[in-house]
C-alpha cells in the first residue's frame, strides 16, 4: 500500500483549493460582512458600513415570507434530488443497453440541459399557460383532466410546476454522469457474478449499485447544491409567485437586494443557504468513509 | 491559450484606449433593444452634431437595468448617463446617487419644464431639487378588437365608457368555445401590476394612502370579479404587459389595457381591426385617470462627464427630436409638441388625450416597498386566497407606516 | 425474446420516450418559425401556420449571432482546459491522500459554491477591477472556472477512486515518480470520464450568464448567453427571435455531445451491462 504521501500529491490537492479560495473567498466574506451591516444605496460603495450584528438575521427569521420560502427551498431540493437521481439512474441504465440509436438519443436528451435557464423558463411558461398551453391541451385531449389546470396562477400548483420543469431541465445532466460512471465498472465483475449464477437484478444490486455508490452520492451532493442555487429558470417561469408559492432562497435574496434595495437583508438570506449547504457538505463528507475502494 | 490570452489583452487595451483621443466619451446605459427606438437615432445624431463629446452606449437587458445600476454604485463605476424607470428615480436620488440638475435645467435654453405635461413636471423631483427628466411619457389606454365587437353585436365606434359598460362588454365578448376572454390586464407580481391597477384605484376615488378605504376595495373587487366571472383569464397574474398584448394580438383577449409602446407590434402582428379608447370612468365618479409611465434621463453620482451628459440630455429633449419618436410609440413629454400626420392617427389622438389625465407614481424613495404590498393584495384577491377587503387592509397596514415616515 | 426483437423494442421505446421528453425543444424550434402573435394563440398550433424565416434571418444577419457564439466558445474552451487541468490533479490527490485534509478540502470547495451568482457578481467585479482585467475574456474565464472546478473536483474524485492503486504501485517499483504514474498510467484510464466532465464543463461555461454580464460591458465581447437578452426589452419581447436564437445557440454544444457519444462507446470495454 502506498505510504508515501508524496509532496506532489499535496501540491495537487492544494492548487485547485487555493484557486477557489482566492477567487471566491473574498466574495463570500463580502456577503457575510454585508449581512452583518446596515447597507443602503448611500453606503453601498464603501466597504465599511454601520455594524448591526445579527439584526438582519433576526428580521429575516421573523419574516413569515422567509419561513415559507425556506420551506419551499427544502421541498424543491428534496424532490429534485430524488427525482433527478432516480430518473437519471433509470435512463442511464436504459441507454447502457446496446440497441440501435441508443447513443444518439442519449446525446439528444442533453439538449434540454444546454438551454439557457431563461429559455427553459419561457418555454415552460407557455406550455403551462392555462388557456393556450400545450400541457393542458394534451391533458384535456387525453381526457385526463376535465378543465384547465392553473399551473402557474394557482398557488397550490406553482411549486409542482416549477419542480417538474427543473427536473426536466437537469435530469440529462445527472444521467450522463451516471452513464460515465457505469462505463468505468470493469466488465469482469459482471462476468464473475454471472458465473456465480446471479441474474440481472442481482447483478444490479451486488455489482452495479455498490460500484456506483460513490458517484451517486457525489451526484446527490451536486444536485442538492445546484438546486439550492436554482435561479434563472424559476425567475423566468414564475418569478417566485404566485404569492411566493414557488419562491426559493436565492430568488428571495435577489428580490430583497435588487428590487427592494435592502442589501443587508438580501445578504442575510443568502447566508442561510451557506449554513444549509455546510450541513449538506458535512453529511456528504461523512459518507466518504463508506465508499467502496477497489 | 497564450495566444488567445495575448489577443484578448491586446483587444481589451485597444478598446480602452480607443476612447481617450481628442473626444470626451459620454457613457450611456439604456435598455432599448428595439431598432426603431429613438435613442439610436439620437445617439448617432448627437455624435455627428458636434466634436467635443461622443456617446458610447451600452445596451443593458431591461430586466437587469436596476441591478446593473446598483452594481455600478457598489463598485464605483457608474455611467455618465442612464435611463431609469420613473418610479426608481426617487430611490436613487434620496440616497444621493444622482447628480442634482435643478439649476442646469432652469438655465437651459432647450428645456422648458413649463411646457411639459403635469406628471413629468413633478416626477424626478426629490425634496425640491430635480434629479432626472422624462425622456418620454406614456399612459395606459384600452385596446379593443373591433371585429370581435361586431361579431357579438357591439358597436366598435361606440366603445365602453364606464366601468359598467366595460364589464357588460367583457361579458358579451367572452366566448369559451372560441377561447376568447373579454378583458385582459396585467396582474404580474411586479411593478407592472401596480402600474396597471392604479388607474382603476384612482378612478374609484381611492388613493394609495387609504388602501383600506371602500373606494380602493371597490377597485380591487372590480378586477377580482372580472377574473372570477371568467371575463379575464386566471393567467393574468402571470402575464406581463406585453404578454397581455400578445394574447390580444392572437385574438384571445377582446379588450386589453396597454400602452403606446405596443403599437409598432400591434400594427405588424394584429390581423384584425384594432382600436384604442381612453380608460373608462367609474359610474357616478367620473374621474378620468391613467398611469403615467416612461423612462427618465439621469446622471449618476460619480459620472465623469457631467457636462457632456447634460448636453446629450438637452439634445434629446428638443421638441423637434420627438417628431420621430411616435414611430415607435414614444410620446413626447412636452404637451406642445404635436406630431404632424402621425402613424395610427386614431391611437395618437387617444393617447394624447389620455396622457393629460395620467398620474405619476410617487415620487417616493421607498416606492418598491409601497408597490409590493399592492402587488401582493392584487395576487391574493385574484387567486381567491383572500377577499379584496382583507387583502387591501393588510396592504394598507404595510404601506401606511412607510407613508407616515415619509409622505409623498 | 430474440436479441433482435429485444433490441428493436428498446429502440422503439427509446424513440417514443425521447420524442415526448424533447417535445419542448420541438416547440422551441417551431416557435422560431412563427410570428410573434401566433406563439400565444389559443388553441396552440403544433405547426406554424405561415412558416417564416424572418426570425432566423434577423438573428443571423442583424444580430450577428456568429459573433456571440464565437465569444461563447472563446470563453468556454479555456475554461474547460483550465478546469480539467486543475480538476484532475485535485481529484487524483483527493483519491490518493488518506487524511482528514481531504474532507476539509471538500467541505471548503462545496461551501464556496453556495452563494447565488447574483450576489457574488459584485465582489467578483471588485476583484477584477483591482486586477485591471475588466472587459477581458481572461476575467470571465478565471471567474467561470471557479464554478466548473468545484463540479469537476466533486465528480472526478470518486471516479479516480475506481482506478486501482496496484497499477501505480507497480510502476513505483519500476522506479516511476508519482507524476509519471499519474500522467502515464492513471490519466489514460480516466479518458472517458475526463471527456465527459470536460464536455459538461464546456457546456456550463458556454451557458454562463452572470459573470459575462458583470465583467464585460462591451457588447462585442458578450457571449450568446447574454446576447439572448437583447431580445427581451422594456417595451417588447421578440419571443420568436429568442427561440430562433436559442435554437441556433444550442447547436454547437449539442453537436459536441453527439460526437462524444461515440467516445463513450469506445470507452466501453467488454460491455458494462449484459
Amino acid at each position: 500500500m502506498a505510504h508515501r504521501a508524496s509532496p506532489l500529491l499535496y501540491v495537487f490537492l492544494l492548487a485547485p483549493v487555493f484557486y477557489l479560495v482566492a477567487l471566491i473567498g473574498f466574495p463570500l466574506l463580502y456577503n457575510i460582512a454585508m449581512s452583518l451591516q446596515d447597507v443602503t444605496l448611500r453606503n453601498l460603495g464603501q466597504l465599511v458600513r454601520p455594524f448591526v450584528g445579527l439584526d438582519n438575521f433576526r428580521d429575516v427569521v421573523a419574516d413569515p415570507t422567509f419561513r415559507k420560502v425556506f420551506g419551499n427551498s427544502l421541498v424543491f431540493v428534496g424532490v429534485n434530488v430524488v427525482g433527478q437521481v432516480s430518473l437519471g439512474l433509470v435512463a442511464a441504465l436504459f441507454f447502457a443497453e446496446t440497441f440501435a440509436g441508443a447513443n444518439f438519443l442519449r446525446g439528444l436528451l442533453l439538449a434540454t440541459w444546454m438551454l439557457p435557464g431563461l429559455v427553459v423558463g419561457a418555454l415552460w411558461k407557455w406550455m403551462y399557460a392555462s388557456q393556450y398551453g400545450v400541457v393542458n391541451y394534451v391533458l384535456q385531449a387525453l381526457h385526463l383532466t376535465t378543465g384547465p389546470i392553473n399551473w402557474l396562477s394557482d398557488p397550490a400548483m406553482a411549486m409542482t410546476a416549477v419542480v417538474m420543469a427543473h427536473i426536466w431541465f437537469i435530469m440529462p445532466f445527472t444521467m450522463i454522469l451516471i452513464a460515465a460512471a457505469l462505463t468505468a465498472i470493469p466488465g469482469d465483475l459482471y462476468e464473475a457474478a454471472a458465473l456465480d449464477g446471479a441474474g440481472p437484478l442481482a447483478r444490479f444490486r451486488y455489482v452495479t449499485l455498490p460500484a456506483l455508490k460513490p458517484t451517486l452520492l457525489a451526484v446527490c451532493c451536486l444536485v442538492t447544491i445546484y438546486s439550492m442555487r436554482a435561479f434563472d429558470l424559476i425567475f423566468a417561469l414564475t418569478g417566485g409567485g404566485p404569492l411566493d408559492a414557488s419562491n426559493v432562497l436565492p430568488l428571495l435574496s435577489y428580490q430583497f437586494s435588487f428590487q427592494q434595495f435592502r442589501f443587508g437583508i438580501g445578504a442575510a438570506v443568502g447566508t442561510f443557504a451557506v449554513v444549509f449547504v455546510f450541513a449538506v457538505a458535512l453529511l456528504y463528507v461523512r459518507t466518504l468513509k463508506y465508499e467502496a475502494r477497489p | 491559450m497564450t495566444k488567445k490570452l495575448m489577443l484578448a489583452c491586446v483587444a481589451a487595451s485597444w478598446l480602452m484606449t480607443g476612447g481617450a483621443m481628442a473626444q470626451k466619451v459620454v457613457t450611456l446605459w439604456h435598455p432599448y433593444n428595439q431598432e426603431t427606438d429613438l435613442i439610436h437615432v439620437g445617439i448617432k445624431a448627437f455624435n455627428e452634431s458636434q466634436k467635443e463629446y461622443r456617446i458610447e452606449a451600452r445596451l443593458v437587458p431591461y430586466t437587469q437595468l436596476t441591478a446593473e445600476m446598483i452594481k455600478a454604485v457598489a463598485t464605483g463605476t457608474p455611467p455618465d448617463l442612464v435611463t431609469l424607470n420613473d418610479p426608481v428615480v426617487a430611490s436613487f436620488a434620496s440616497q444621493d446617487q444622482l447628480v442634482d440638475i435643478t439649476d442646469r435645467i432652469k438655465n437651459s435654453k432647450v428645456i422648458d419644464l413649463g411646457l411639459y405635461y403635469k406628471g413629468p413636471q413633478t416626477s424626478g423631483v426629490w425634496k425640491g431639487r430635480r434629479y432626472s427628466i422624462a425622456r418620454e411619457v406614456n399612459a395606459l389606454a384600452l385596446f379593443y378588437n373591433a371585429d370581435l365587437f361586431r361579431a357579438k353585436g357591439l358597436d366598435p365606434d361606440k366603445p365602453p365608457r364606464t366601468w359598467a359598460e366595460v364589464r357588460a362588454a367583457a361579458e358579451k365578448l367572452t366566448d369559451p368555445s372560441k377561447r376568447v376572454f373579454g378583458m385582459g390586464f396585467s396582474a404580474h407580481a411586479s411593478e407592472q401590476s401596480t402600474f396597471q391597477f392604479l388607474p382603476w384605484l384612482w378612478q374609484a376615488g381611492g388613493s394609495i394612502d387609504k388602501l383600506d378605504a371602500p373606494e380602493a376595495i371597490e377597485a380591487l373587487q372590480y378586477w377580482t370579479d372580472m377574473v372570477q366571472k371568467g371575463y379575464a383569464s386566471k393567467d393574468v397574474i402571470t402575464q406581463q404587459q406585453n404578454d397581455v398584448i400578445n394574447s390580444f394580438m392572437a385574438g384571445n383577449y377582446a379588450m386589453a389595457v396597454g400602452g403606446p409602446w405596443e403599437l409598432p407590434r400591434i400594427q405588424k402582428d394584429a390581423k384584425f381591426d384594432w382600436r384604442v379608447t381612453t380608460l373608462p370612468v367609474k359610474d357616478g365618479k367620473n374621474i378620468r385617470a391613467s398611469s403615467l409611465g416612461g423612462f427618465h434621463f439621469a446622471i449618476p453620482k460619480g459620472a465623469k462627464e457631467v457636462d457632456g451628459a447634460f448636453k446629450a440630455i438637452e439634445f434629446m429633449s428638443r421638441p423637434t427630436f420627438f417628431q420621430d419618436g411616435w414611430k415607435s410609440g414614444l410620446m413626447s413629454p412636452r404637451s406642445d409638441s404635436e406630431v404632424k400626420d402621425p402613424l395610427w392617427p386614431q391611437a395618437y389622438a387617444v393617447f394624447r388625450e389620455q396622457v393629460k389625465y395620467a398620474v405619476q407614481r410617487g415620487p417616493h424613495p421607498d416606492w418598491p416597498e409601497i408597490s409590493k404590498p399592492i402587488q401582493t393584495a392584487i395576487q391574493e384577491s385574484l387567486t381567491g386566497s383572500k377577499p379584496p377587503a382583507q387583502a387591501m387592509k393588510e396592504a394598507a397596514a404595510k404601506v401606511n407606516p412607510i407613508l407616515a415616515k415619509t409622505p409623498f | 425474446m430474440t436479441k433482435r426483437a429485444r433490441s428493436l423494442t428498446f429502440t422503439i421505446v427509446a424513440f417514443a420516450g425521447a420524442a415526448i421528453y424533447l417535445f419542448p425543444i420541438y416547440w422551441m424550434l417551431i416557435s422560431g418559425f412563427k410570428s410573434s402573435a401566433e406563439i400565444f394563440v389559443n388553441p396552440p398550433t403544433f405547426f406554424p401556420r405561415d412558416p417564416s424565416l424572418e426570425a432566423f434571418h434577423s438573428v443571423i444577419v442583424q444580430e450577428n449571432i456568429a459573433r456571440y457564439l464565437r465569444n461563447s466558445v472563446v470563453i468556454a474552451l479555456p475554461v474547460t482546459l483550465l478546469t480539467l487541468a486543475l480538476g484532475s490533479i485535485g481529484a487524483y490527490a483527493m483519491s490518493r491522500i488518506r487524511s482528514r485534509l481531504v474532507d476539509v478540502a471538500l467541505v471548503i470547495v462545496l461551501l464556496l459554491q453556495v452563494f447565488p451568482e447574483a450576489l457574488i457578481a459584485t465582489p467578483i467585479f471588485i476583484i477584477f477591477k483591482a486586477m485591471g482585467l475588466l472587459n477581458s475574456f481572461v476575467a470571465v474565464i478565471l471567474a467561470t472556472t471557479s464554478k466548473t472546478l468545484a463540479f469537476a473536483l466533486v465528480i472526478l474524485r470518486p471516479m479516480f477512486l475506481q482506478v486501482p492503486h496496484e497499477l501505480e504501485e507497480a510502476s513505483f517499483v519500476d522506479g516511476a515518480t508519482r507524476f509519471q504514474a499519474f500522467w502515464r498510467i492513471v490519466l489514460p484510464m480516466m479518458r472517458t470520464p475526463l471527456l465527459v466532465v470536460g464536455a459538461i464543463c464546456f457546456a456550463q461555461a458556454y451557458g454562463q450568464f452572470v459573470y459575462p454580464i458583470t465583467l464585460l460591458t462591451q457588447q462585442e465581447l458578450q457571449p450568446g448567453s447574454v446576447g439572448i437578452y437583447a431580445f427581451i426589452g422594456a417595451e417588447l419581447s421578440d419571443w420568436h427571435r429568442v427561440m430562433a436564437f436559442a435554437s441556433i445557440y444550442v447547436l454547437p454544444i449539442l453537436a459536441l455531445f453527439l460526437l462524444l457519444q461515440r467516445n463513450i462507446v469506445a470507452g466501453l470495454t467488454g460491455g458494462a451491462l449484459k
